[in-house]
């Protein structure tokens, strides 16, 4: 069977680069269901999962996709989805039974302008929180990673994927129409220079083996066994012991709780990846993620030009997110501006909330379709700055 | 013996009294733990091995060994 | 909880041989039928010669689901409610080498999750689901459902349910399953029969099962707390195939009809097809 990658230089929109960057960290099985901005990427997995073997199905609707997705984890396949913000939606639940049980997969948001149907070849940035508090019942911490380009959404679907094996659980790449639709170069390097990380096998037999080690909560790199494999596992949407028998006892889901939280927390400094430019003098610094980084690292450098001292911050972890990297940049600076496709503010309530006060934080919103334009942000920055 | 109540699944449906064709069991006069009324198998040498009581038995709690037959019975709602 | 973990010296020989003795007894009513149903299930289970190595039981939410809910000795896949079939495809396309028995209910099967239901018994997806009618929701409390006779007194239908139910088996069939059978749970040795026959044909094999709820059935609809009479109105509410043919039309209306009503092994299912388009691909 080919590994699958074809190493060389491609001129592709995001949402075929998740594809390429899917197949690349071993992804064999692929369920969706067509929604704009997302389907190039089940288009370009329907053309080729069979090539390198695997399994691609369109489902009847999101929800079949997600369970499926999760059900081949556990079938033992690595498994990605993809949707748009209304299909999120419908998938929140299926994404608690993936949390749950600590299954390994990807769920990707090509976020468009919402809310609802929104307009669904446009572009977004609604589904920061939703990607993270939307499925029911918290107790539980969420990774999300988000790519500004071609390159970084085919790099960072390798990472998801890493991570979600290191973590076993699901993880999300959150991107956005603008990454989604933009065509530009994507380089493939040779299969020996990828970093992809193999599914954990017990190396202990199964009457030694605890499927969920709720007493060792901030345990990661820990083994998954599969259907058929001989471990008897046992999966259960309720609240289940470390064997997986369902139960209503108080510590068992204290300690559930725990689990699927301090799994997160506890290696959170395993999840810090931003990026920074020229902050090293900066005494405002403009804050964005995805596709609307671009015209904000545009803005800043119209700024430079006016003798501005403006740096760029930018998530890549976007959740957890970096609350002490945002608190240095809060200490660093006396202005932050975060650009952000949504009226509500949900980036920029995130980064006043780490900030802690240590800077004023302001909120340049849109409510999507276009992402900001660098003369708008650098209105905003000429305004604010002091 | 060639039935065995299992006491602590019994459910007191009593549906091996109800069903068995000859009448073997009758409630008991003994609970188990859950306070459920155990049934008792009264006319042991009418048993015929038919089997329906391990069938009808909705909880596995009680199993029959067959001495006598090796098929296993056909029940009335057999079409 | 189960709590009789020490007392279980003496053992049915098929909770021996293939649940999980700590999880028992299961925690279904006095006099629910889902035991016998699963009764019926290891005993085709035993007389294939399945194993909890090579085969899965999958099940979703409701009694009909949660009552066997880690209890199989191999792997367990509850899903939520409404999704096993979605997920039974994830696991079957992943592990087509394995056996899937899927436990489903009224509202799993017939209400949220019709859909997913209908998609794979098109994709004829090669597993085989049993469905545990028993006319109500009755995990929740005893609220209607989508198999709910007409007029039945539910928790939210007080004053008499105006649907009509479905015929799950008719909805099995026209969608594409490729086994469809229909029996009570105390038909015994049919009931066995069809679940081996489903196991052993390639495609969805999907038995019906009309079953007991003495607890929410019982009380609402039939305002009676006896099992017994719960079975005697299954047993007057159905009618073999053969029998059915002598009657009218008027005499059938609200009668369940039993037998087997589809076995067409011939028609492929995604499973197969998928693989053969694999291998395809390889060669070129």
């Amino acid at each position: 069977m080919p590994a699958g990658i074809k190493p060389g230089k491609y001129f592709v929109q995001g949402d075929e680069a998740i594809a390429e960057g899917a197949i690349a960290a071993g992804c064999r099985f692929f369920a969706g269901y067509p929604i704009t901005p997302s389907s190039e990427t089940s288009e370009a997995m329907a053309r080729r999962l069979p090539e390198v073997g695997g399994i691609c199905l369109q489902m009847e609707d999101e929800l079949a996709s997600i369970h499926a997705v999760g059900a081949a984890s556990v079938g033992g396949l690595k498994a990605m989805t993809i949707s748009s913000g209304p299909g999120i939606s419908l998938k929140l639940e299926g994404l608690g039974w993936g949390i749950k049980n600590e299954i390994p997969y990807v769920v990707v948001d090509i976020q468009r302008a919402g809310p609802s149907n929104g307009v669904a070849t446009r572009v977004g940035q609604g589904d920061f929180y939703t990607v993270r508090y939307g499925s029911a019942g918290g107790n539980n911490c969420l990774i999300a990673l988000s790519p500004k380009s071609t390159q970084e959404a085919f790099d960072l679907t390798i990472e998801c994927f890493n991570l979600s094996e290191i973590f076993r659980c699901p993880v999300f790449l959150l991107s956005d129409e603008t990454v989604g639709h933009t065509r530009e170069l994507l380089v493939i390097p040779e299969e020996s220079q990828l970093n992809v990380r193999k599914r954990i096998k017990p190396a202990v037999p199964p009457e030694q083996f605890v499927m969920y080690p709720l007493d060792t909560p901030g345990v990661i790199n820990y083994p998954f066994p599969n259907i058929g494999e001989g471990y008897g596992i046992c999966v259960s949407p309720y609240t289940h012991t470390s064997k997986g028998y369902a139960s209503t006892a108080q510590e068992v889901q204290e300690k559930m709780a725990r689990r699927l939280v301090f799994k997160i927390t506890e290696n959170s400094d395993k999840l810090v990846r931003v990026e920074r430019q020229k902050m090293e003098d900066a005494d405002f610094a403009v804050i964005a993620y995805g596709g609307n980084a671009r015209p904000a690292v545009a803005a800043v450098d119209m700024a430079r030009e006016k003798g501005m001292k403006v740096g760029f911050f930018r998530p890549i972890i976007v959740w957890p997110f970096p609350d002490g990297e945002v608190l240095q940049v809060a200490e660093k600076v006396r202005t932050i501006l975060v650009c952000e496709l949504n009226i509500d503010g949900q980036l920029s309530r995130e980064v006043s909330r780490a900030a802690k006060g240590k800077a004023e934080v302001y909120h340049l919103g849109s409510g999507g379709v276009e992402p900001h334009l660098p003369a708008q942000i650098f209105n905003e920055v000429r305004r604010l700055y002091k | 013996m060639a039935i065995t109540i299992i006491k602590d699944f019994c459910k007191g449906c009593g549906f091996c009294i109800d069903f068995c064709p000859k009448k073997v069991y009758e409630f008991s006069d003994e609970m188990n733990k859950k306070g459920y009324r155990l049934p008792r198998p009264v006319r042991e040498e009418e048993c015929t091995e038919c089997g329906l009581c391990d069938l009808y038995c909705p909880d596995f709690a009680i199993f029959l060994e067959k001495t006598k037959k090796k098929a296993r019975p056909k029940g009335k709602g057999d079409h | 909880m189960n709590t009789v973990g020490e007392a279980l010296k003496v053992l049915h020989p098929l909770v021996a041989k293939y649940l999980r003795k700590e999880r028992m007894p299961h925690m279904a009513c006095p006099g629910c039928g889902i035991g016998q149903v699963v009764h019926g299930t290891l005993l085709a289970i035993d007389e294939l010669g399945l194993t909890p190595q090579n085969t899965v039981w999958v099940q979703g939410v409701g009694c009909s689901s949660r009552i066997t809910y880690s209890t199989w000795m191999g792997d367990n896949v509850d899903a939520h409610h409404g999704r096993i079939f979605a997920v039974a495809t994830g696991l079957k396309m992943a592990r087509p080498d394995m056996n899937f028995i899927l436990f489903t209910g009224d509202g799993d099967c017939a209400a949220i999750g019709g859909n997913h239901f209908i998609h794979a018994c098109r994709r004829n997806l090669d597993v085989t689901a049993i469905l545990f009618n028993n006319g109500i929701y009755g995990m929740t409390g005893g609220q209607v459902a989508p198999t709910s006779p007409v007029g039945a007194v539910t928790t939210t239908t007080p004053y008499g349910n105006i649907e009509d139910p479905f015929d799950m088996c008719q909805l099995a069939a026209a969608a594409g399953a490729s086994y469809v059978a229909r029996w009570k749970s105390t038909d015994f040795q049919p009931l066995v029969n069809s679940i081996k026959k489903g196991i052993q044909t390639k495609g969805l094999a999907f038995v019906e099962v009309l079953l007991q709820c003495p607890t929410n059935f019982g009380r609402y609809v039939l305002k009676t707390s006896q099992a017994q009479d719960v079975l005697k109105w299954i047993k007057e509410h159905s009618v073999s195939k053969k029998e059915a043919e002598k009657l009218s039309k008027e005499e059938l209306a609200g009668k369940y009809l039993l037998g087997e009503f589809v076995y067409r092994p011939e028609r492929t299912g995604i499973v197969e097809r998928y693989q053969e388009f694999l291998k395809k691909q390889q060669k070129e």
